[in-house]
């Protein structure tokens, strides 16, 4: 992870991070890819993907549809709705 | 120098089923704004996914009609984007392991048969909606299409000109609708496609600049994109008009020209991991052969069988065959009266004339194909004249739950029988217009329409026509 790469991240996550957080976050990362540096080193070619810790499969639900929710209800936290819509900070020119 | 064009196709197809993929909201088209969203498909904190069994149900079948092996482990991944169309700021998606992988489709070119493999299907969540033209600072978010479940197809650069892209995307349409995984409707953006796109020297093997139209939905526009897009990208190649760029364009129809949209993300950009709250998805036998066993017969399988076995012409077993709807009303009905070409008669001529009339689709039939089964047995054995058993019909359309037989009867639209009766209404019309009668003695014989019409319709047209032309005769001649 250099600084053009914490840069990239930053931008995606629509972060804006002091530069004390951004040496942080650079020292964070480096501890971390030499930790994955290690584990590389092994031989996982004949290894199953693991999919979750647990030998557990999901539950599903049956398609019916209800809608217990108010839209009203919902809106009541927002901080601008208006005509049945959430309203955001125009996203284009 | 000849080029030649390398396409791949990602064709969004939204899913027939009631409720959303994660959450129990309606997913039905054309409510009003934010009318179907939960706190689950809105991104409230502390919401969890749960999974609808019919969108993987919906997802193995695609995989199966399309020639793919089913991972019986599938898992849903987060792709994390910042847009307000998704209010989590991830779609969930299936990166790792999609429910689908490795198959094919076999399209008709003017050089023979074509496969064109798929490399994955995989289900995921649709987007909301953004409106941009209600106030000039304010972009408005409808959230009901958000969590609405799709299929991704993602083909292989199998393709090569407009016209295979289309050969493949109307083989894909045919073949989802008849397994009823989506109705497909391009007017509605429930089948969408983005367009990868690269041109190299014929014969090259390296790939060209490859760039990517995004979400088109009709076929016409398609084919006029990929013509715009070779021109452009031969032009740029040979005469340097412009530098070529990996990267997301939208087509312009109106100006028949595409536009630059930004720099295409790379798969990294987007950050997939597993999503921690969804739990594997684990398909075992019983599941995958209860699906397996359910997918229909492929459309040009049926048609052969109807012309071969059923003895329909061409003809019929084309428009039949235009429809799963149509073809499960056809079984029905001929399973239950064993005339298939009566079948075939009433589905062309009166069937679909009704669906039309009431300016419906052929797929959203819901006729008792077995009650019209019944109603042709009414007709052909003469118990209900032709005329009534469209009356019958009809009614049948507004009211599934009609027995042909009892209407028929509550309705007086059984034929009688009775002679006695046919004959007193013969001879009041006949005697009721002398002068007519006269002429038909006097050589006329055309006269005798007017006065068996008169008898039929004093019968209701309960009447058999032979057995009333030769009352009628009798009459006038005796
Ligand atoms: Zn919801």
């Amino acid at each position: 992870m250099d600084y053009k790469e914490l840069r990239l991240l930053e931008m995606l996550n629509q972060l804006s991070l002091s530069d004390a957080q951004k040496s942080e976050m650079l020292e964070f990362f480096e501890k971390r890819e030499s930790d994955l540096a290690i584990l590389n080193e092994l031989d996982t070619e004949s290894v199953e993907r693991m999919v979750h810790v647990m030998p557990i499969s999901t539950v599903v639900r049956e398609d019916i549809a209800s809608q217990p929710f108010d839209r009203d209800e919902l809106q009541r936290g927002a901080p601008n709705a208006e005509l049945g819509y959430w309203c955001v900070p125009r996203v284009v020119d | 120098m000849k080029y030649e064009v390398v396409i791949g196709l990602e064709v969004h197809v939204e899913l027939s089923t009631k409720s959303k993929i994660f959450c129990s909201c309606s997913a039905e088209f054309g409510a009003g704004p934010n009318e179907h969203v939960c706190p689950a498909c809105c991104g409230m904190p502390g919401m969890l996914p749960v999974v609808n069994k019919r969108v993987v149900d919906l997802g193995m079948t695609a995989g199966m009609m399309l020639n793919c092996h089913i991972n019986r482990t599938t898992t849903f991944d987060k792709k994390s984007y910042y847009y307000p169309d998704l209010p989590c700021a991830y779609q969930t998606t299936q990166w790792f392991a999609p429910v689908a992988v490795n198959g094919y489709v076999e399209i008709d070119t003017p050089s023979g048969k074509k496969k064109v493999r798929i490399k994955q299907i995989h289900m995921e969540e649709d987007a909301g909606k953004l409106v941009h033209d209600i106030a000039p600072d304010t972009t408005h978010v409808d959230f009901n299409r958000t969590s609405v479940p799709l299929i991704e197809i993602v083909s292989q650069p199998d393709l090569s000109s407009a016209d295979e892209v289309i050969a493949y995307l109307e083989r894909l349409h045919s073949l989802l609708r008849f397994a009823r995984v989506s109705d497909c409707r391009w007017e509605q953006g429930s089948m969408r496609c983005d367009v990868n796109l690269s041109v190299r020297p014929e014969g090259s093997t390296k790939l060209g600049v490859r760039t990517e139209i995004k979400n088109m939905n009709s076929l016409t526009a398609i084919a006029r994109a990929i013509e715009y897009e070779t021109a452009r990208h031969i032009d740029a190649i040979e005469n340097g008009t412009e530098v070529l760029v990996q990267e997301t364009r939208r087509w312009d129809d109106a100006k028949g020209k595409s536009f630059s949209m930004r720099t295409k993300e790379t798969a990294g950009d987007y950050r997939y991991f597993p999503d921690p709250n969804i739990m594997p998805i684990v398909i075992d036998d019983a599941w995958f052969d209860e699906i397996n066993a359910s997918l229909p017969e492929f459309p040009e399988v049926k048609r052969e069988r109807y012309i071969t076995e059923l003895g329909l012409s061409e003809y019929d077993a084309d428009q039949i065959t235009s429809s799963r709807a149509l073809c499960d009303c056809f079984e029905d009905a001929y399973s239950v009266c064993g005339k298939a070409k009566d079948c075939a008669n009433w589905i062309i001529s009166e069937v679909m004339s009704i669906l039309n009339s009431k300016k419906m689709t052929f797929d959203m039939l819901t006729l008792d194909g077995k009650a019209l089964g019944a109603l042709i047995n009414l007709v052909c054995d003469g118990t209900v004249g032709r005329a009534n058993g469209k009356k019958v019909l009809l009614a049948m359309f507004d009211d599934a739950s009609i027995d042909p037989k009892k209407y028929a009867e509550e309705n007086g639209f059984i034929v009688s029988n009775d002679t006695s009766l046919v004959e007193s209404v013969v001879k009041k019309v006949c005697d009721s217009d002398p002068q007519t009668v006269a002429d038909i003695r006097g050589g006329r014989d055309k006269a005798i329409m007017a006065l068996f019409g008169r008898c039929m319709k004093e019968l209701r047209g309960n009447c058999d026509p032979q057995v009333l032309r030769k009352a009628l005769m009798d009459y006038i001649n005796g």
